[in-house]
């Protein structure tokens, strides 16, 4: 343990010259976490438990209380002291690597001009040196599905670590699906007009039009791959979508769009979809269980879209499809640098109802599995990737949460960036 | 057959009425008439009170020379025998634009981009008038009045003789006249040119940027007036010439009306009448049954529309969920607005503006009578209490002898919807309304056909209905008017037009299509019509039965009479209750209390509270009696009401942007007592908020401190003794970094620090100005010239004097080190900096000025400067000494205001006092309300949260939030609230449903868009949008 520390300290006086924190090498010797209480992330805990792994994988978990530290003589040696365990948090549908401030033109790379952009993807333009990873890592976030914003067809999504010295490095599962962001069927007055009432969207049907002729012509594509003579870029990055590699994530919030698109899409045969948002879920149950639908969940901390809904409806929206069986994750949308308090979302679900593991799911385990990396990560499960957080409490509070390591693929990385360097040069200078 | 002959007289009479005028040439011969008649045998209503039947009315040159039951009637005149019908004194509408065209009419801008990039600063307008566009006190709406036939006639026949004219555009729009609905020539129908003076608080159609803001327009209105009188004072002594000024002053005895939009702001004009020291009639919007309690105590005279809502259309269950409780209950309460406005004994006199439909206003009017309002109130309102408004209560409103002869004809009670009104006499002239002679053809008819080949038989012919609206069946083909119908019937006066297809041969007719055309002549109908549009065939339509027959369909739904109608819930939204909350002696018991105080946190402990304070904290506190609510807190934690110093919900506006000083504005004006976020906020523990200016601008406007008295008045929210303050604001906003460009002062923040020097600098001026003039004896002040009263200087001098306090926007170090260097150079203290994400790097210079912060917890990277904010910027400001706050600037983080203080453990390790009091006795030092609240202590207010849990965990929630010993927010009432409200909502969607729609058709549901306002939101007074 000292060693570690030693380490770490050593760590924070290379940072002070560089602010970006320095990626670390392959895990080159086997390591065990014990005395800890271990959070698989799909549903279980071990009250005194260990986790082993090698090569960046997990090798043991189990209870502590059987096992004979001896026998891992080999293993860098971690005593956790009533510590807890999680599986690195998931976070999706998210813009961390490509944009640093929101209000700066430059700074951002996440929305392509056009409608159309199926060939776009965020791989290649995730910016391991963002100021903004070491705060998300900082509270237990370490995988990321790096989406493109924009209009109708924005483009792939791909998972990315928060670590790598680039993003050759950083890529964790490559183009993983296409964004769709259903048109709206109404919008919200403009500010100036001096109206209050929505206006309805008089391109609505035009725009559906377009998004059936793509499918169209992108499922004749895929039926003559082999024989195509002249490359389309925008059709080419749907073959994916129907060979089963790549799933499609429907950006949609209302009843009517939920409904029209999944109907839509599934019309043309391609099922495997996600729906993003939802905000108004709750008003489509129905139709969600009836079609079996996985939902990436607006950012909770919101305020109702209606007056006369309850007041906690946003709060309690994860425990209302989670009664009736519907597989959520939580997305932390909305301002970037709010998202690394994606584990209190998953809080506040608990405190309006969900289960406190399976609370936990839905930023680990239910998020693995709807961007379809369950068999890689998302739970402590033997032969999963190491992606592992140890906090010294509750990482759902914030009263309680303080990540102590954090291991991707079975490397620890370092936890400090830009800000606990700022913290401690003026805690310096104020304690004098 | 007296009335025949008159209306034949006067059809043959009407085209050869020609205009005529004084001095005017003529082409032609002259034709002046006295109009010099007599009504008899007439039911009179001479006023609102008084109804004089088989009443004498005597009229001559457009006035009412003798009425009574017995007058002489003057030898040779004609005389009318109305045979008990109506006759009533026409209305008057007091707030209409009619017949104004207005050559200098502007258009919003369309691009307001380059509006903001290169805001119009000054007044376009040529010749010595105000700087703003939208003070016109010199526009006379007289010089711009043309005659307008259309709407003339369709308010004529709505029963008005006289409206009150103005252009609606501007804040001070100048006079009204008021002008006759007859068809003569302008010179002929202005009854007085100037009657009335108008104002409002919305801006109209300039394009200049200020003010952009409802509190901008309030400041506008109230400095005008104070310059007017600046300038009369002043006369003959200042070299100055502005005509708006002279304008403001000469029309200062005429009658003040003022538009605004809702409830709210009718209690906002009676807030700045007395401010400014004159009176206004109150434009409302109908809704004034909202607030019926506080409009009463502001004793105004209202205008009031009676434009009530259409139903929605309530088909589908999704859709309706997009309905706002408010929007359904307005639907349903509407109609009882003066019905509440007489109950409350307020003046007021009815409009027709807001009207889609003119042609509404009847049944409107009936069902304002239905709903409870008397009929001498709406009569008062029509006739009486608009003449008494502009003065005119000698001449118009009455039939009195003298009064102007402006009354209609009617054949029956007005308040029955089977009354129509037959003509209307505008001074003294007639107009037709309704035909009189419209013949009754309800019966049956034989028609028999006689064709070149064929003959029919008789086909049976049955007309009923309204007989100025009749429909008719033949055989069982139904003919309607209704345009989807090839089947039509159409009886215009004496001809009568039908066109119906046979399908089928019936082995009698042939079938086809058959188009009739006939009169009626003798008892039948008789003439030609073609089948197939080729043969041609004569018919006749003999009555076969003298009795009328009913098969009337189409009879609306009979109002029942005893309509259930909702109550009135404060405030008027979702969460609303008709009670309003009272304050109980209340004991908290064996409750862990977060004291904040010497004793810390008792880990059992009880709070008593009475008459909104708390008197006794303690370990075990025994009361007697039962008038003590016990309040079981085994388990749970109690603490201070949190208290956001920095918020923006319940405000109709938040930026005066359009200058980089607004120090005249105030958020107190602007209060929206009925946004639901008040109590969603309750609902996340919060008791009080500072509800600041927005940071568009270096110096902001007044800040409102508001405690969340969820129910009552904007004014009975304010926290009443609370100390003045005043938004500043740093950085990227001020100097517009998100426009491309922009060409307002300042754009960097030197120019910001000089914005700050200049206006102390004016203050300093103006202050010794005063002080030199208030100085002098009277007979010195006749001769000296008096300053002029500025409001925008008035704020700023109050902050040089401590009389108001800063709260400043500011992100990075070197504009917080500047503020606080200016400020001491004019001897002042900055009070707060609030945002502060730097502040943890000159902690130590904002401990020695006495500077306190209020931060966000964890916010950065949204811009530029706040790219070195850390979340341990609460801690280390906390640890160099500052006072800190947490506050939200989000209507949702509000709401968790509580967790964001918990995030200082994670981040800078401060400990769970410190955290808890980061948004209750913190932010209360910083609002200088720490001797009233902040902590649980023996005298302070009763503002207190019960909470489930630890206060700075994510898993805990209020159970009861307590302001000034109200219970206002109660996890269990919520259930029931939750309850309330879907069943409200369900039994007036069924009574939608089934309600008739008198004309026009259903509205869509249309989500409602609640806009969310924040710091940065520039456009914010006609609405906003998201973030």
């Amino acid at each position: 343990m000292k060693k570690l520390y030693l380490l770490i300290l050593f760590i924070i006086s290379q940072n002070i010259y560089s602010q970006v924190p320095e990626p670390v090498g392959e895990q080159d010797r086997p390591i065990i976490l014990y005395n800890a209480q271990v959070h698989i992330g799909n549903g279980t805990i071990i009250e005194n438990g260990y986790i082993c792994f090698d090569s960046g994988k997990i090798t043991h978990v189990g209870d502590f209380n059987n096992t004979i530290l001896r026998n891992f003589e080999n293993h860098i040696q971690f005593d956790l002291n009533n510590k807890l365990v999680y599986p690195g948090l998931i976070l999706p549908i998210s813009k961390v690597g490509l944009e640093d401030i929101s209000a700066i033109r430059a700074t951002r790379d996440h929305t392509e001009i056009g409608d159309i952009n199926s060939n776009i993807r965020t791989l290649t333009s995730y910016n391991t040196d963002s100021d903004m990873i070491s705060t998300f890592r900082f509270n237990g976030i370490l995988l990321s599905q790096v989406t493109p914003d924009g209009d109708l067809i924005t483009g792939n999504s791909s998972i990315m670590m928060m670590e790598g010295w680039n993003w050759e490095d950083a890529a964790y599962k490559v183009d993983n699906g296409i964004h769709f962001k259903w048109p709206r069927k109404t919008y919200p007055p403009s500010r100036r007009s001096g109206s209050t009432e929505f206006r309805s969207n008089t391109n609505y049907k035009s725009t559906v039009d377009k998004i059936h002729k793509f499918l169209i012509d992108s499922r004749s594509y895929f039926d003559r791959r082999d024989n195509i003579e002249e490359i389309n870029l925008k059709l080419e990055a749907m073959l994916g979508v129907f060979s089963d590699e790549k799933k499609v994530y429907i950006h949609a919030n209302s009843r009517e769009q939920i409904i029209e698109s999944v109907q839509t899409f599934k019309r043309h045969g391609i099922n495997n979809l996600v729906i993003v948002g939802a905000d108004d879920a709750y008003y489509a149950i129905d139709f969600i269980k009836e079609n079996n639908l996985p939902i990436l969940l607006n950012n909770i901390h919101r305020t109702p879209s209606r007056n006369q809904e309850d007041v906690d409806l946003p709060y309690k929206l994860p425990y209302l499809l989670y009664k009736e069986g519907i597989l959520v994750g939580l997305t932390a949308s909305g301002s970037l640098h709010s998202q690394r308090n994606l584990p209190f979302l998953a809080g506040t679900s608990v405190a309006y109802g969900v289960p406190k593991e399976e609370a936990l799911k839905m930023i680990t385990y239910n998020t693995a599995r709807i961007l379809g990396i369950d068999n890689l990560t998302g739970s402590l499960e033997v032969g999963k990737d190491a992606n592992i957080i140890v906090s010294k409490g509750d990482i759902l509070d914030m009263r309680t949460s303080q990540i102590v390591h954090a291991f991707i693929t079975g490397r620890e990385i370092n936890l400090n960036g830009k800000q606990q360097i700022l913290y401690d040069r003026f805690n310096r200078k104020y304690s004098n | 057959m007296l009335k025949k002959y008159f209306i034949l007289l006067l059809v043959l009479v009407i085209p050869f009425l020609s205009y005529s005028q004084e001095g005017f040439p003529v082409n032609g011969v002259n034709d002046i008439r006295e109009n010099h008649y007599a009504f008899i045998n007439a039911n009179i209503i001479i006023d609102y009170k008084t109804k004089l039947e088989n009443g004498i009315l005597v009229i001559k040159n457009g006035v009412i020379t003798s009425v009574g039951k017995n007058v002489s009637i003057p030898e040779g005149i004609r005389v009318f025998d109305l045979q008990g019908n109506y006759v009533y004194p026409s209305f008057i509408d007091l707030y209409t634009d009619y017949g104004i065209i207005d050559d200098e009419s502007r258009n919003i801008s369309s691009n307001w981009i380059s509006s903001y990039n290169s805001p119009q600063m000054l007044s376009n307008k040529s010749g010595p008038f105000a700087w703003n566009e939208s003070i016109r006190p010199e526009y006379n709406s007289v010089d711009y009045i043309k005659i307008d036939n259309k709407i003339s006639n369709k308010l004529r026949s709505e029963g008005f003789g006289l409206v009150v004219s103005h252009n609606m555009d501007g804040i001070m729009r100048g006079t009204g006249s008021l002008v006759s609905l007859g068809d003569d020539v302008e010179q002929k129908i202005i009854i007085k040119d100037k009657v009335s003076n108008h104002f409002s608080f919305m801006k109209g159609s300039t394009r200049q940027r200020y003010p952009s803001s409802l509190m901008g327009a309030v400041a506008l209105l109230k400095q005008s007036f104070f310059d007017a009188n600046w300038y009369s004072t002043n006369s003959g002594k200042i070299n100055e010439t502005n005509l708006s000024l002279s304008a403001i002053n000469k029309n200062n005895n005429l009658p003040k009306i003022i538009e605004v939009r809702d409830k709210l702001k009718v209690l906002l004009a009676q807030k700045i009448e007395k401010e400014i020291g004159i009176k206004f009639i109150i434009k409302g919007q109908g809704d004034e049954y909202q607030r019926i309690k506080e409009i009463k105590e502001g004793n105004s005279n209202l205008i009031v529309p009676i434009n009530y809502p259409k139903p929605y259309n309530v088909d589908d269950p999704f859709k309706n969920k997009d309905i706002l409780l408010s929007q359904l209950k307005h639907w349903e309460l509407a109609p009882s607005n003066p019905f509440f406005l007489e109950k409350n004994n307020i003046d007021f006199s009815i409009t027709t503006n807001g009207l889609k439909n003119l042609s509404d206003f009847r049944d409107n009017l009936i069902k304002s009578h239905e709903r409870g309002a008397s009929k001498a109130i709406l009569l008062k309102a029509l006739t009486y209490n608009p003449s008494k408004f502009i003065k005119m209560e000698n001449k118009l409103g009455a039939l009195n002898e003298s009064f102007i002869a402006n009354f209609f004809i009617a054949d029956g009670d007005i308040f029955s919807e089977k009354t129509k009104i037959i003509s209307n006499w505008v001074q003294g002239k007639w107009h037709r309304v309704n035909d009189t002679n419209i013949i009754d053809f309800s019966g049956e008819y034989l028609l028999s056909f006689n064709g070149e080949n064929k003959k029919f038989n008789d086909v049976l012919l049955t007309v009923y209905g309204d007989k100025d609206k009749p429909r008719a069946k033949i055989g069982s083909v139904e003919l309607t008017d209704s345009l989807e119908s090839t089947n039509k019937i159409l009886i215009d006066d004496e001809n009568i037009n039908l066109s119906f297809n046979l399908k089928k041969d019936n082995g009698v007719n042939s079938p086809g299509e058959y188009k009739l055309s006939g009169f009626f002549s003798n008892g039948r109908f008789i003439g030609k019509g073609t089948l197939n549009n080729l043969e041609w065939f004569e018919w006749t339509g003999v009555k076969k039965s003298v009795n009328k027959i009913k098969i009337d369909k189409t009879l609306k739904v009979s109002r029942s009479k005893k309509e259930n109608i909702g109550d009135v819930i404060y405030p008027f939204v979702e969460y609303g209750s008709k009670n309003l909350k009272s304050q109980e002696r209340m004991l908290i018991k064996g409750a862990k209390i977060w004291t904040l105080e010497g004793e810390g946190i008792i880990e059992k402990g009880d709070v008593l509270i009475d008459k909104g304070k708390i008197i006794e904290v303690g370990e075990e506190i025994s009361v007697n009696g039962n008038d003590t609510r016990i309040v079981d807190g085994s388990g749970m934690h109690l603490t201070p009401g949190i208290i956001d110093e920095h918020s923006h919900i319940a405000l109709s506006g938040v930026n005066e942007g359009s200058q980089s000083n607004t120090a005249e504005v105030r958020m107190k004006d602007v209060i929206n007592s009925e946004d639901v976020n008040i109590y969603r906020q309750l609902a996340g523990g919060v008791t009080t908020s500072q509800l600041l200016h927005g940071s568009a601008n270096a110096i902001g406007g007044q800040s409102a401190i508001v405690k969340f008295r969820w129910g009552s008045s904007p004014e009975e929210m304010i926290i009443s003794d609370a100390d003045e303050y005043i938004k500043f604001a740093l950085g990227e906003n001020v100097k517009r970094s998100r426009a491309t460009s922009s060409t307002r002062f300042p754009d960097t923040r030197m120019g910001v620090e000089q914005v700050f020097v200049d206006a102390f600098n004016k203050a300093k001026i103006y202050e010794s100005k005063w002080k030199y003039y208030n100085s002098l004896s009277k007979k010195e002040k006749i001769n000296a010239v008096m300053p002029r009263k500025d409001i925008e200087l008035d704020a700023l001098k109050d902050i040089l004097n401590g009389q108001m306090h800063i709260t400043c926007h500011s992100y990075v170090q070197s504009e917080i080190n500047m503020l606080m260097k200016v400020a001491e150079k004019f001897d002042f203290k900055v009070n707060t900096f609030t945002h502060i994400l730097e502040g943890y790097k000159v902690a130590d210079i904002m401990a020695n000025h006495g500077a306190g912060g209020a931060s966000f917890a964890d916010w950065w990277a949204f811009k530029n400067e706040v790219k070195e904010a850390i979340p341990y910027n609460a801690a280390l400001m906390t640890q160099a000494g500052v006072v800190t706050a947490i506050n939200s600037d989000n209507r949702e983080m509000a709401r968790r205001l509580n967790q964001e203080a918990g995030k200082t453990i994670k981040y800078g390790n401060l400990s769970e006092i410190e955290a808890v009091k980061l948004v209750t006795l913190n932010p209360a030092k910083l609002l200088n309300l720490d001797h009233r609240m902040g902590s649980i202590k023996v005298g302070k207010d009763a503002d207190l949260v019960l909470w489930n849990g630890h206060p700075l965990s994510i898993y805990s929630k209020p159970l009861k939030t307590i302001v000034d010993g109200k219970i206002y927010y109660d996890l269990e009432e919520d259930k029931k609230l939750r309850n309330e409200i879907k069943k409200e909502r369900a039994r007036i969607i069924s009574k939608m449903k089934n309600s008739d729609v008198r004309s026009g058709s259903r509205r869509k549901p249309v989500k409602t868009a609640h806009f969310e306002l924040t710091c940065e939101d520039e456009y914010d007074y006609q609405s906003t949008s998201e973030n």
